[in-house]
């Protein structure tokens, strides 16, 4: 069949021109106003003075901005791995149910993640509440002592990322199912009939199978976890807000708060550069790990 | 042309009809969510019943704190800002230096019929920046100290009359804190110590009974101002160590705490009032009564801001005559009928009005009334001012150091070294 190559240009252009135009106006226009931004000492709305590289060349120094890195990355390493296994697990568990069941159980692991982050935040402050929490009972009950969980800053992003955990698996969770349905029942008959054990057969079939997902799911999670802030937000007001700093929420402070458009912009597109050098290398990195395993 | 001359008559004909009949709108936006938010509800209705064939209040209730103070900013910018808006005091040096404000010129003073002469000196300089208004002030609302006239009374610390005697001094507090728990109460004090913002309230009124300054010369806790500061931090987190004052306590926690007579004092701002006068009304509330707070240092001193009505400098949008009547009416009227704000727990701002018999007979208001000579407000500079820049400061080394955590003198170093990385 002859193709009008010019005309089938001309149609996809028409067909892309309504996206092109959204995200050019809402998020390429933004963008490159924020690094334009980042070199100016503008307020929150308004323009500055152009000042070169100054706005990031005070980031080395800056307490709050290496504390917020800091956090971040902590708040990673405590959310991302831990709560891709939670997700696996109880994804797991869930495929071994049949019919109504299933579905029943499915709903109750899902059903956090349609929450609103305020009434996450509310949910939880009252259960940890030092003074009236039920979770305080809780630990007293346990012979523990009682917690200010979110006050102090040993519990505060362990007690933050549990809750983010406990929030947002239900997304990964669902992920992992549909991997794990679209694993051939086949395979497993051959694997029992060779008589491959529930370990080999995790080993040597479900997990290299579910490979891709696992990379999706830790990636999603990386690029989520680097760009918290709702969360830690909210549980920090009142309590030590400059000592459980975490970037984003670095980038609202100087911007809404200390009324320093500039050097907020500079934050953020540090924090851009950050999460795009991360999720590409680990994306690569998951993807030859993927590799190797499955030679 | 002919076109042009055409839609202009249009145009002023429609002009000339809207003035003819439509009546003036305001567009108000506020930050009362809590009890008094309901007395202010009924305060406008009044208003436009008051006002049915001339001005109209169109009242929006909005998020206090920086959500309110972000959005106010934004649509300041873009033309859309209301055309009246409660502000604090406290924040209008930030306010000026971003241009979101209108001045309220000598013309305007005299077209409300009200003026320098019908406020207090406090705060009539609270609401100027630079020789010039941008404000009208509504009320004053420092904090006082709550207490529970049941315990205090079983405690042997109530006079005569049913107020408390004996507060004043670091030690005789500390004596009377420990009098309530021993008649049976479980804390001497409620103190918010898990929201160093709030405690912010009670640690300035602290470092101004010793004149402590947080800022001189545009220079953070310079001189003796930073001991001033511990020694507020070290009084209140010896509370707690004594086991007097309730640890890791948040806001609703604390009223909690209060209002269920686990707590014989509170330290709080006046507009608790209501909660507490409609908590009584109910039959769920034991005596109660508040008074200034005590003088623990020096000399007497409480923290206090000014709730006032500010115009905000909508761009690119001119404001008709008839608006900025209507505006000037809304702003005046509020102040000439604040006796009913003052059920809020607030302190009316307008002279004429807490000079009323009405007013000193009014209690609780009456026995704290005299706090005003007293007011210290918010150093003038655009990092102060409620949920400013220096609340974070503040809170994140207020909550340990209250709490035992973290040594008041190490504090005030670390508050001092984000004070100035601000």
């Amino acid at each position: 069949m002859l193709r009008n190559i010019r005309s089938e240009t001309l149609i996809a252009g028409f067909l892309l021109l309504p996206f092109f135009a959204v995200y050019g106006l809402v998020f390429v226009y933004p963008t490159v106003q924020m690094f334009i931004t980042s070199f100016t000492d503008a307020p929150l709305i308004g323009d500055g003075k152009w000042v070169g590289w100054q706005n990031y060349a005070r980031l080395p120094n800056d307490r709050m901005f290496i504390l917020a890195l800091w956090n971040t990355s902590y708040f990673v390493v405590l959310s991302v791995v831990p709560g891709t296994v939670v997700a696996l697990f109880v994804a797991l568990g869930v495929s071994r149910l049949k019919g109504w069941l299933q579905s029943a159980v499915l709903a109750l692991f899902f059903l956090p993640y349609i929450l609103p982050v305020g009434v996450v935040y509310f949910l939880w402050d009252w259960i940890l509440n030092y003074q009236f929490g039920i979770g305080m009972h809780g630990l007293e009950y346990l012979g523990l002592e009682r917690a200010p969980v979110f006050k102090t800053l040993t519990w505060f992003l362990p007690a933050t990322a549990l809750v983010t955990i406990w929030w947002t698996a239900g997304f990964s969770f669902l992920l992992f199912l549909a991997g794990i349905r679209a694993i051939p029942p086949e395979i497993y008959e051959a694997a029992t009939l060779d008589n491959a054990g529930r370990w080999r057969t995790f080993r040597s079939i479900t997990w290299p199978l579910l490979w891709p997902v696992t990379a999706l799911v830790l990636t999603i999670q990386m690029i989520l976890q680097l760009k918290i802030f709702d969360q830690v937000y909210l549980f920090s007001i009142g309590g030590r807000p400059n000592d459980t700093m975490v970037m984003v929420q670095y980038i609202y402070t100087r911007a809404f708060v200390n009324n320093q458009g500039g050097r907020a912009a500079a934050i953020a597109v540090t924090l851009f550069a950050i999460v795009i050098i991360i999720s590409v290398f680990q994306f690569q990195l998951l993807r030859m790990v993927g590799g190797s395993d499955r030679k | 042309m002919i076109k042009k001359m055409l839609s202009a008559a249009v145009l002023s004909t429609a002009l000339f009809v809207s003035n003819a009949f439509a009546k003036e709108t305001v567009v108000w936006w506020d930050f009362l969510g809590g009890g008094d938010g309901v007395r202010m509800k009924q305060l406008i209705a009044d208003f436009n019943k008051a006002h049915a064939d001339t001005v109209e209040i169109q009242a929006t209730t909005l998020e206090w704190g920086v959500p309110f103070y972000t959005k106010v900013q934004t649509s300041a910018a873009v033309g859309e800002a209301p055309d009246v808006m409660t502000y604090h005091a406290s924040r209008i040096p930030l306010a000026v230096s971003q241009g979101i404000l209108q001045e309220i010129t000598a013309d305007d003073w005299k077209a409300m019929g009200i003026g320098q002469a019908d406020y207090a000196p406090a705060i009539w300089d609270a609401i100027t920046n630079e020789g010039k208004q941008y404000a009208v002030p509504l009320d004053t609302h420092p904090i006082v100290l709550y207490y529970n006239k049941d315990i205090l009374g079983k405690a042997g610390l109530l006079d005569e009359n049913g107020k408390p005697k004996g507060f004043n001094g670091a030690d005789n507090f500390k004596a009377a804190m420990q009098k309530a728990k021993d008649a049976g109460a479980k804390w001497g004090i409620a103190g918010v110590t898990a929201d160093g913002n709030f405690m912010y309230r009670t640690i300035y009124s602290l470092m101004g009974q010793q004149d402590g300054q947080l800022m001189t010369d545009g220079k953070f806790l310079e001189g003796d101002n930073a001991k001033k500061l511990e020694n507020s931090l070290a009084l209140l987190a010896d509370w707690t160590k004594s086991g007097l004052q309730s640890p890791y306590t948040d806001y609703p926690a604390a009223v909690a705490l209060f209002t269920s007579g686990s707590a014989a004092m509170m330290i709080n701002g006046v507009w608790e009032v209501p909660t507490m006068t409609d908590l009584q009304k109910q039959g769920k509330l034991f005596n109660w009564g508040a008074i200034e707070l005590p003088v623990l240092f020096a000399h007497a001193s409480t923290y206090a801001d000014s709730h006032a009505f500010a115009v905000p400098a909508n761009k690119g949008k001119e404001t008709s005559a008839e608006k900025r009547k209507a505006t000037l009416e809304v702003m005046s009227w509020m102040n000439k009928n604040s006796l009913f704000w003052a059920t809020a727990g607030h302190i009316p701002a307008y002279g004429p009005i807490s000079a009323m018999d009405d007013y000193k007979k009014m209690e609780p208001n009456a026995t704290y009334s005299p706090l005003t000579a007293n007011m210290i407000f918010d150093p003038k500079s655009t990092v102060f001012g409620v949920a400013g820049p220096v609340f974070d400061v503040m809170s994140t080394h207020f909550v340990p150091t209250l709490n035992g955590e973290m040594d008041p003198a190490a504090a005030v170093e670390k508050i001092k070294a984000d004070l100035d990385n601000m």
